[in-house]
């Protein structure tokens, strides 16, 4: 029977072998690419280290099959008022209500969320403009879930003029609550998508998603208490 | 990797990145063909991913953490064809003329086709963390926050990884061992 030293010598050794260089037709593909790749710029999520956020450790897009999208929010303050500049997070004026509000996502996402319902029947819609390209997306919304204190909402793209989020990929607003709120989107790049708007959430997981790049934004919000 | 070269990429300079995709290419054609373990598989990943710093490099923050950085992106441009093709192709191996013979060798030739499928059972999450770790000497913490998981995420990962990669070692290669003797 190996040991276990015996095995990772084994396997260090074994990892070893083989190719290490990159054959030059695929640099020189890579480099023929770039002229005509734009630099993404703003909007969309940096990476960041998952230290510097508790709830980077949720983070998204290990994979490619992921990406993750920043915006910001902020709720309406304890008292009910809207907007301000310390916003809060207010009670549901409804049972049913799970999301409902316009927010500014960091200066990018115009953002309108109205959704009712909790689990796997969640009804709503939810749309998005970024305000430097006007590209955008709407979005059917399916399902909730509440995953370390963070509240998902996921559905799937029903019309949309965003290269990265075609018809049919599934979506999620995540939203932190607190003073001031935090949001991001994460979309599944993938191809086919998860089964189902449930299926999303555990694959996102399974990948060892979380939601880096949490920021603030600008608007108000009401959320399901 | 030079910052500066960094810096430069990030701002479209197009030359600046050339020199960093050369620079790089290699480590990480490395570890995209150790992770998927197909030559055509992983010249696509490696591809994938130099295009994908190419576009995100403006949102790097921090460009000393460039290399880091990189990785994350390979790994998931490895994530992403390892969920495109689930079906691997067949790895034939020959025992090359100037390895040594004789039962010895047999056994190492037996211990390396063994892990190569004891590896390939294991979903692309694992071989990354064996990878990242066994590999590229990455310690656990630096694995973890390369791939943007838990610590605990990354222990487990790898325990489960070692133990299967253990089992086939055990399980198929004693019994292969004592035929190649007889």
């Amino acid at each position: 029977m190996s040991t276990d030293r015996e095995t990772t010598r084994l396997v260090r050794s074994w990892l070893e072998e083989g190719a290490t260089r990159l054959p030059d037709r695929v640099l020189d593909a890579v480099l023929d690419q770039v002229s005509t790749t734009p630099q993404r710029r703003s909007g969309w999520s940096a990476w960041r280290s998952y230290r510097m956020n508790t709830y980077a450790k949720l983070a998204a897009a290990a994979a490619a099959a992921l990406v993750v999208a920043v915006v910001g929010y902020r709720l309406l303050p304890g008292n009910g008022g809207i907007g301000g500049s310390n916003p809060t997070t207010a009670p549901s004026p409804t049972a049913s209500l799970l999301a409902k509000g316009t927010f500014v996502v960091a200066g990018s996402f115009n953002t309108t969320i109205d959704a009712t319902g909790s689990g796997s029947n969640v009804s709503g819609t939810m749309t998005a403009r970024d305000a430097g390209t006007a590209q955008g997306f709407s979005v059917d919304l399916q399902c909730e879930r509440t995953i370390d204190g963070v509240l998902w909402i996921g559905g799937d793209v029903t019309e949309t003029t965003y290269a990265d989020s075609p018809k049919g990929t599934r979506i999620a607003i995540l939203l932190k609550p607190g003073s001031p709120v935090q949001g991001i989107f994460a979309f599944q790049a993938s191809d086919p998508p998860s089964a189902s708007c449930q299926a999303f959430f555990d694959d996102m997981l399974a990948l060892g998603a979380s939601p880096q790049g949490l920021q603030p934004i600008t608007g108000t919000v009401e959320l399901a208490p | 990797m030079d910052t500066e070269v960094v810096i430069r990429a990030q701002r479209g300079d197009a030359e600046a990145f050339a020199t960093l995709a050369l620079a790089v290419g290699d480590r990480l054609h490395a570890v995209s063909q150790r992770i998927l373990r197909d030559a055509d598989l992983a010249e696509d990943a490696t591809q994938s991913a130099l295009l994908s710093i190419w576009r995100d490099l403006p949102q790097l923050r921090d460009p000393a953490r460039f290399d880091a950085w990189s990785y994350r992106l390979l790994v998931r441009a490895c994530y992403a064809e390892g969920r495109r093709t689930r079906q691997w192709a067949p790895n034939l191996r020959v025992l090359s003329a100037d390895e040594p013979s004789g039962p010895d060798a047999m056994g190492l030739v037996h211990d390396r086709d063994q892990l190569e499928r004891g590896f390939r059972r294991l979903s692309i999450p694992h071989r990354t963390v064996v990878v990242l770790h066994h590999y590229l000497d990455m310690p656990l913490e630096q694995v973890a926050e390369t791939l943007g998981v838990p610590l605990g995420t990354v222990k487990s990962r790898l325990l489960h990884a070692m133990r299967g990669l253990r089992a086939a070692l055990d399980a198929d290669a004693r019994p292969a061992r004592q035929e190649a003797v007889r």
